[in-house]
């Protein structure tokens, strides 16, 4: 177990320092990479400044280790449109997005996959009929285009919901969230849905599968012949067989809904990272990119770790060797 | 009609009402966007042909020209069916050259890694997983942050986000395949190398790329709509069916539901259309189903 | 409704009758089982027989109330104690299985769940029916373990299948079934997927099992001889309807019906060593196509021809840091090191047959892959007349066309995107053995010679049944005009009468072609009946060598000696068998 563990952390290094590779042979490879730091408009003197500080008249090797350590000590640069150093900024933002896609991620999860599970269970029902005519909707249809139909029926046709913004937030440990009060909940909702919906369409479609293919299976024969209940068999036997891949899924799908925060937080004007690295995209504002990337690669690779981690504990087959 | 597999994966497909009915959609649509031109009213971009006058009419509206806008006119008076009908041409275009890009290159690394095998393939496999984890839309913004927008970065983002799915389909039908018995079967008599993997293993690994096909190029429409939808996709001469919404946008709270609604309904029964039919394709191929 | 066909002398404990269970199909209802009746007493055991299709494995799912959707009981009666189980609500259903009746499967690794500990499925199995605490939960699990003889209960109990041997996963299966003392145990094929000498230990260990918890059995199985060693009576199943039944011992010695006497007569055991079985039953008329030169360094009959010199295979542990993690994350296991070969020699005279015969993972496999030229060894050699059957160099690859191999899985074994003839065909015209007008009737001329209709080479192999397939398989390796065919299991998964049919061709082809066979098997019968030398192999080495006729009568070594005497046996005739005359 513990070899396992130092091989992912390991793995995670690789990645990280893989990833900062990349980034900073992209920034090369673009240009000047004073343009990276500094805005196009400075004056002759800033920009000599800037090369002599941060080392561009070095060989590459000394810039790639000296980027190395301005990241440790995360130092990114300042921001050309915001005026303000790039990691206050980041962090700044960080929460709210953060409190958007766990709201999102949970929702798939709990309510999807019991969902999918029955319409495994009862393949053949018109309910679990329904449920898969809906989830394959959900599946197509493109988060931005979802985003706009929640807004105009509930936002503007029937006026039940805010349309954007975070509402009111609470200061939870020196952070601000949205979820603790009604009317921030109530701006949290249709954001979440909306990021929710492809995801929530994907675990139901993936429980149903699992369940529906463990049904047929020796497996679930052999536990009714043992006469076990079936609320049991799909509490304990096909509920657990299932979430070997659902977590894993579950993982590689949080850094996507991370990602994809960005279209619901445009949509709904929600004051998060996603946002931000937008207009730093159409305003070539490289810093805050350059950071955006970093800090995602560093969660992939935190959230890649936490997966395999779990994916262990729940699979004893991976665990130990045969006795 | 004679006993083939192909006849026989056809029959059961056609016991698939709903399937049946999507690949039908799907293959109008395809026709619809390649004679676009032919069948539309009207070139929206030719911009001689665009009277402001006739600018956000609702559907029905017979305009200057004499003929009635079916689903109404967008925010420059373009007859919105031939935008959308050009919309689509685009989204498909991409999809298109995207997947089928997408499908060779990674049916090769995939192939060519499980039958190298070794360390080659491991590292190669690992690498491929790693690109899975990471979504298609971040990397569609790391091309367009650091290679800036357009048409062919938008291609390169969407290759080089979605040949991970195939590599990893065809590696695993590859490595699946190699294993069975007719394959050492076919390097027991012995056949050429080439042979056993063109004649044998190839034909027997499409099936699943087939489903991965259909599923990437609806999710590639999907990413490139909403990639132009926020303004990182396409430049706006090549209005694809994401910036027409995009466009529609502003309109929407106005009541002006069609601009945006229209084109997305468009997206949405072409993507699910295409969802269907490799929904299908994969539950007839399961045999964990069929016992 | 026909009344049960034996006499009760004791009232019946489960009494089966005119039960008809069918599944709807694409050409009208498939009636898997279509009016059987038996009766089983308290304490008995009966055997089910039958081929596959015949119904016994539904029959068994019946009882318990598990038909899969769509199928469904359409008539009949199942009566436990007196009571009637078809149309019980399912709650009701639910309460009987598991303690009055209760079921044990084929494969005990699907069967139990793969990522629950032993003593959490024995949990789960016991909560079903009773309300008690952990702590005896916990004692009582360790109980119906050591009561199926797995040693260290108290350890074992928190492990997972993985971590057990396929017998000992039967044991834990059979455990569960056990737990609450049910009334019946119906006993799908529960040892077909385990190595005879295994099968040899569970059979007399169920045996006394339930002679001493007074459990009557239904033992469902293809297996004549195992049904034999087990069942107090039989019940022969041929499509859907019981043919024959009676006690045990009058039904495999004097069978009534021919279906029965078709069964016993396929069995190799039953006839001399090399006779042709069921009167010689699928056998072509035709002769195989003539070859067309043959190589000058073929040897004489009976001189030493394909020499196996040392040969070596290990299986690599996935080395290295990125290996491990793919194996990892792809939940694929790693190659085992347990099929691996250690050091084998042998030789194959020219004309000889020679059985390799061991259980699973004693590397059998392996070898006839090595012989025959698909895997090289990692170290030794393999010659055919003196040469190399492989080259040499980082990728090596087959050099001959003279050794071919007959697979196991005639489903597998087959691509199904060919057509038959293309299939045939592809082989030789690769090699130039035939040119391509001369194709079709090469073709034809091979399927006529394996008894199947020349007509067929337009078919896919999907339009085939298994024994056809196998015929199929045969003719392409046949059709490449070898000297040595490796023959891997060729019969393994195939029903007994058809297994007979595939033996016949074997014998014929092989005195006409002048073939030399190797020929791997775990059945020692089929080996006995086909072999003129034997090796016996286990964990990679050779055990025993010598003349199949010496080694069965006199083995030398106490690992042949075992597996001799874990081969289940019938009942020897007392009169004397009348050749089969029905069909088959």
């Amino acid at each position: 177990m513990f070899g396992f563990l130092l091989q992912r952390a390991w793995q995670a290094c690789i990645v990280v320092v893989a990833m900062s590779v990349l980034v900073f042979c992209g920034v090369h490879a673009v240009g000047n990479p004073v343009d990276v730091l500094i805005s196009p408009d400075a004056t002759q003197d800033i920009r000599a400044s800037v090369i002599a500080q941060y080392g561009f008249d070095q060989p590459l090797w000394r810039q790639y280790l000296g980027f190395v350590g301005r990241l440790i000590h995360s130092d990114f640069g300042r921001s050309f449109v915001y005026n303000m150093p790039v990691s206050e900024l980041i962090l700044s933002r960080l929460p709210a997005t953060l409190e958007l896609t766990l709201a999102a991620v949970l929702f798939a999860s709990l309510v999807g996959v019991p969902i999918g599970m029955y319409a495994g269970y009862r393949p053949h029902s018109f309910v679990s009929r329904a449920i898969m005519a809906l989830s394959i909707l959900g599946f197509s249809v493109p988060t931005f285009w979802f985003g706009l139909m929640l807004i105009m029926i509930f936002a503007v046709q029937c006026g039940c919901m805010p349309a954007g913004g975070r509402g009111e937030t609470v200061s939870l440990f020196g952070t601000e969230f949205s979820f603790l009060t009604a009317d921030g909940l109530s701006h949290l909702v249709l954001p979440a849905l909306n990021l929710a919906l492809f995801k929530f369409s994907l675990m139901i479609r993936l429980a149903r599968a699992g369940t529906r293919e463990l049904m047929l299976s020796d497996t679930v024969k052999f536990a009714r012949a043992a006469g076990i209940s079936e609320f049991t068999i799909l509490r304990r036997h096909v509920l657990r067989l299932i979430s070997i891949p659902l977590v894993t899924v579950f993982g590689l799908e949080f850094g996507s809904t991370l990602a994809f925060a960005v279209v619901t937080e445009t949509i709904f004007s929600w004051p998060g990272l996603g946002k931000l690295i937008i207009d730093s995209i159409t305003s070539l504002d490289r810093p805050v990119m350059v950071a955006y990337l970093m800090l995602i690669a560093l969660l992939f690779t935190l959230i890649n770790l936490v997966v395999d981690l779990t994916y262990a504990l729940l699979d004893p087959r991976l665990r130990k060797g045969r006795a | 009609m004679s006993d083939t597999p192909f006849s026989r994966f056809l029959g059961d497909f056609r016991k698939n009402k709903v399937a049946t009915g999507a690949a039908i959609v799907v293959a109008l649509i395809v026709v619809l966007a390649v004679i676009a031109p032919l069948v539309t009213p009207q070139n929206p971009y030719d911009l001689a042909h665009l009277v402001l006058r006739d600018a956000r009419r609702p559907p029905g509206y017979v305009g200057s020209a004499g003929y009635t806008h079916w689903l109404g006119t967008d925010s420059q008076g373009r007859d919105l069916l031939s935008a959308i009908i050009y919309g689509l041409r685009i989204s498909l275009q991409m999809g298109v050259i995207a997947g089928a890009v997408a499908f060779a290159l990674g049916a090769l690394v995939g192939c060519a890694a499980a039958y190298v095998g070794g360390r080659v393939e491991s590292l190669a496999m690992r690498l491929v997983d790693l690109q899975l984890s990471f979504p298609a839309i971040l990397l569609a913004f790391v091309m367009a942050a650091l290679f800036g927008q357009g048409r062919s970065q938008l291609i390169l983002a969407l290759i080089f986000a979605q040949y991970a799915y195939f590599a990893r389909t065809a590696h695993g039908a590859a490595a699946a395949e190699r294993q069975k018995d007719y394959v050492e079967a076919a390097l027991s008599i012995p056949l050429s190398p080439w042979r056993v993997v063109f004649k044998h293993m190839l034909p027997n690994s499409l099936p699943p790329l087939i489903v991965v096909a259909t599923v990437q190029i609806a999710s590639a429409i999907s990413l490139e709509a909403t990639l132009s939808f926020l303004g990182v996709g396409l430049p706006p001469s090549e209005p694809s069916l994401g910036m027409l919404i995009a466009n529609g946008f502003q309109y929407l709270l106005s009541g002006r539901y069609w601009i945006s609604i229209y084109p997305g309904l468009a997206l949405i029964l072409f993507i699910v259309s295409l969802n269907l039919v490799g929904d299908q394709i994969r539950d007839q191929l399961n045999p964990r189903l069929h016992r | 409704m026909t009344a049960p066909p034996f006499s009760e002398t004791r009232s019946a404990l489960l009494d089966v009758s005119n039960l008809k269970t069918w599944f709807p199909g694409d050409r009208g209802e498939v009636r898997a089982v279509d009016g059987v009746s038996f009766s089983v007493s308290p304490g008995e055991v009966l055997g089910i027989v039958g081929e596959s299709g015949s119904g016994k494995s539904v029959t068994g799912f019946s009882i318990i109330g598990l038909i899969d959707e769509p199928g469904r009981i359409v008539e009949g009666a199942i009566k436990l104690e007196g009571r009637e189980l078809i149309g019980l609500p399912q709650e009701e259903l639910r309460k009987i299985r598991g303690r009055i009746i209760s079921m044990v499967f084929q494969d005990p690794m699907a069967a139990l769940n793969p990522v629950l500990s032993i003593g959490t499925q024995i949990r789960l199995a016991l909560e079903a029916h009773e309300r008690i605490g952990p702590k005896e939960v916990r004692e009582r699990a360790i109980a119906a373990l050591a009561q199926v003889r797995i040693s260290e209960p108290e350890r074992k109990i928190d492990f997972f299948p993985h971590q057990f041997s396929g017998g000992m996963r039967q044991r834990v299966a059979i455990a569960i079934a056990l737990l609450h003392r049910p009334k019946l145990v119906i006993c799908d094929e529960p040892t077909t997927a385990l190595d005879v000498s295994i099968q040899a230990e569970i059979l007399s260990e169920m045996k006394a099992l339930v002679s001493d918890l007074g459990t009557a059995l239904i033992w469902i199985s293809h297996d004549l001889a195992t049904v034999a060693s087990i069942a107090d009576r039989v019940a022969v199943m041929r499509s859907g309807h019981v043919v024959e039944s009676g006690p045990a011992l009058a039904v495999l010695t004097r069978p009534q019906h021919d279906y029965t006497k078709t069964l016993l007569n396929a069995l190799p055991s039953r006839a001399s060593p090399g006779e042709l079985l069921l009167r010689s039953a699928g056998v072509p008329d035709a002769a195989p196509p003539a070859r067309k030169e043959v190589p000058d360094d073929v040897v004489a009959l009976g001189s030493p021809y394909l020499v196996i010199n040392n040969v070596v295979k290990t299986f690599a542990k996935p080395a290295g840091l990125f290996a491990r993690l793919q194996f990892g994350l792809a939940g694929a296991k790693p190659p085992s090191a347990s099929n691996a070969v250690d050091g084998v020699d042998i030789v194959l005279n020219r004309g000889e047959v020679l059985g390799v015969v061991g259980e699973s993972g004693s590397g059998k496999s392996t070898l006839g892959r090595m012989a025959a030229g698909i895997i090289a060894p990692t170290s030794g050699s393999v010659r055919l007349a003196g040469q190399p059957v492989m080259s040499s160099g980082t990728m090596p690859r087959k050099v001959t066309t003279r050794i071919q191999t007959i697979f196991q899985d005639p489903f597998a074994s087959l691509n199904g995107r060919m057509r038959i003839g293309e299939i045939l065909s592809e082989g030789p015209l690769a090699h130039r053995l035939i040119s391509r007008g001369e194709a079709p009737n090469y073709v034809r001329q091979w399927l006529a010679a394996v008894g199947l209709d020349p007509g067929y080479a337009n078919r896919f192999p999907h339009q085939f049944s298994g024994g056809q397939r196998q015929r199929i398989a045969i003719a392409r390796a046949l059709a490449m005009q070898p000297d040595v065919v490796v023959c891997d299991e060729p019969v393994a998964s195939l029903d007994v009468s058809i297994q007979a049919q595939i033996i016949n061709l074997l014998i014929r082809l092989r005195s006409e072609l002048d073939l030399s066979l190797i020929f791997i098997s775990h059945d020692l019968s089929v080996v006995r009946h086909l072999c003129d030398r034997v090796v016996i192999m286990r964990r990679g080495r050779i055990v025993e060598q010598g003349a199949a006729e010496a080694i069965y009568a006199r083995p030398q070594n106490e690992y042949t000696k075992r597996l001799l005497a874990a081969m289940p046996m019938l009942p020897r005739s007392v009169a004397g068998l009348e050749p089969a005359t029905g069909p088959l």
